[in-house]
């Protein structure tokens, strides 16, 4: 088979996979911070002490965990056009990266917010402060700490996870893979080479976590 | 044999902290039966008694760390747990030293004394710097204003805690214990710093068992079993006489050690 292996096939479609390997980059920092965002309001819903916001956002969170990311993909691709909502590919790959995300991500800022011990949090009650002051001045600069490791950890799943839109057609990396695959039926040219560049993606992603680790002085991220 | 400062319910003077006919409730567990006790300003009380008998659940409700089912709790001219009563102003009054210190790690010792002066009582961040280093000299950690807590030994922690309250000027300071977590020849530094708070006139409540703490500077010790206060005396009365079996039980196994 070996023999066989096209290396200068692939380096004819090399300016293939660089876009693709762009636009997985920037798809997955946009549905990234998107997630940070869905995952921090579903979290102040979860902490709330009331059920009217607790019970949805918990609703949620279990649906998305339970359920297949392809299943959450075609549901709004297929979904939305029929609410009336035609978005193109792109955004909707975006949206579901970051709904089904942001539900991970609200249990890790969840975990790092009561990792604070009680006592402290019973401390800076008894100072006086406010919930807000409390959360600001005493809970989220450390639970931010906390959070880091595990968030870049999720970063990581979010990449590979991006893979799926290749069905929706978007043309990411995977999608490049797929190209080479279908055009050349060259699938082991295609699809090692995105292996390879979502391994460069990996360990960016993984350095990144140990920098962070290391300055913020705790573990580096288990991925 | 007085019982300074012993108010009866219905009587009109109120004192610093006036507990009155307090009950609460864990659950099925009434964790606190029937309290009624006074505490006039400036003066000194010491609570103990066995471990689970509700002394920590007791100088928590002040501060409203804990809440009471029934009766009437006047701390400082103000009904907690009413509505009315703003209990994050009334905070701002009342000190609490924990039992495991409950600093701030991630802040300097004097980033911990200042915090809330700075936030929550809105003093101009020079000068609650300024009074956070006077303090921090006063309870003998003038070199320790930049380390972090775990830099510093359990009595140090417990030392920066007591600044950390002296630095919201408080009316009252409550203290849970804030020796037993502590190795043997670290409790008298932090013992120290409680007697010299003690000697300024602050309105103390204290649970500890340091009997010499007690005799020093409190004018009343409160005995404390199953949720009901069984007894209460001069630290003398206490110590050399108590008047019930239950606290001379007590006695002779804290002696003991
Ligand atoms: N949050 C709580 N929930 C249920 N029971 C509690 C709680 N806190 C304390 N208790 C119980 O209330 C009783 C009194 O506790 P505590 O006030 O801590 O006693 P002490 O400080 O005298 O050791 C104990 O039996 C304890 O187990
Ligand atoms: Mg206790």
């Amino acid at each position: 088979m070996l023999e066989n292996f096209s290396f200068r096939t692939i380096v004819e479609y090399l300016p293939l996979f660089g876009q693709g390997l762009v636009t997985t980059v920037w798809l997955s920092a946009i549905s990234f911070v998107g997630a940070l965002l869905v995952g921090i309001a579903l979290c102040a819903m979860n902490l709330q002490r009331g059920w009217l916001f607790r019970a949805p956002a918990k609703a949620y969170i279990d649906a998305v965990r339970a359920t297949p990311l392809l299943a959450q993909l075609y549901f709004l691709y297929f979904g939305l056009p029929r609410l009336g909502f035609v978005l193109p590919e792109l955004v909707v790959g975006i949206l579901a990266l970051s709904l089904n995300s942001g539900a991970y991500i609200a249990e890790i800022i969840r975990a790092g917010i009561l990792s604070i011990p009680r006592g402290q949090v019973e401390a800076s009650v008894a100072s006086g402060m406010t919930y807000t002051q409390r959360m600001r001045l005493v809970v989220l600069p450390q639970a931010f700490k906390v959070t880091i490791p595990p968030l870049l950890g999720q970063a990581i799943v979010l990449v590979k996870d991006s893979a799926l839109l290749s069905l929706i057609s978007v043309a990411e990396l995977t999608r490049a893979g797929q190209l080479l695959a279908s055009d050349r039926f060259m699938p082991a040219e295609g699809f090692l080479t995105i292996a390879a560049f979502y391994l460069l993606l990996y360990y960016g992603l993984k350095a990144l976590a140990g920098l962070s680790g290391r300055w913020l002085g705790t573990a580096g991220a288990r991925t | 044999m007085t019982k300074a400062g012993m108010t009866q319910p219905g009587l009109t003077k109120t004192g610093m902290i006036d507990f009155r006919d307090v009950n609460k409730w864990f659950g099925a567990l009434n964790v606190l039966r029937d309290i009624t006790l006074s505490v006039e300003p400036r003066e000194v009380v010491v609570v103990c008694g066995p471990s689970g008998s509700g002394k920590s659940t007791l100088i928590r409700c002040i501060n409203g760390l804990e809440t009471i089912k029934d009766g009437h709790l006047i701390v400082d001219g103000q009904r907690v747990g009413d509505p009315a009563t703003n209990m994050t102003q009334l905070r701002t009054e009342i000190g609490f030293v924990f039992q495991s210190f409950n600093l701030y790690p991630h802040k300097t010792a004097l980033e911990n004394v200042t915090l809330a002066p700075i936030h929550v009582r809105k003093i101009p961040r020079a000068e609650a710097e300024q009074a956070g280093r006077e303090l921090l000299a006063k309870v003998g950690l003038a070199d320790k204003v930049n380390a972090y807590p775990a830099q510093l030994s359990g009595g140090q922690q417990q030392r920066v805690a007591i600044a950390r309250c002296l630095g919201m000027r408080p009316k009252i300071m409550l203290f849970d214990e804030p020796t037993s977590a502590l190795d043997p020849e670290m409790i008298s530094e932090v013992l120290d710093v409680m007697v010299a708070v003690a000697e300024e006139g602050m309105t103390m409540m204290v649970v500890t068992h340091e009997m010499g703490f007690a005799r020093k500077v409190a004018q009343r010790v409160v005995f404390m079993d199953a949720g009901a206060i069984v007894e209460s005396g001069t630290p003398d009365e206490f110590f050399s006489h108590p008047k019930t079996d239950r606290s001379r039980a007590f006695l002779s196994k804290i002696l003991r050690h």
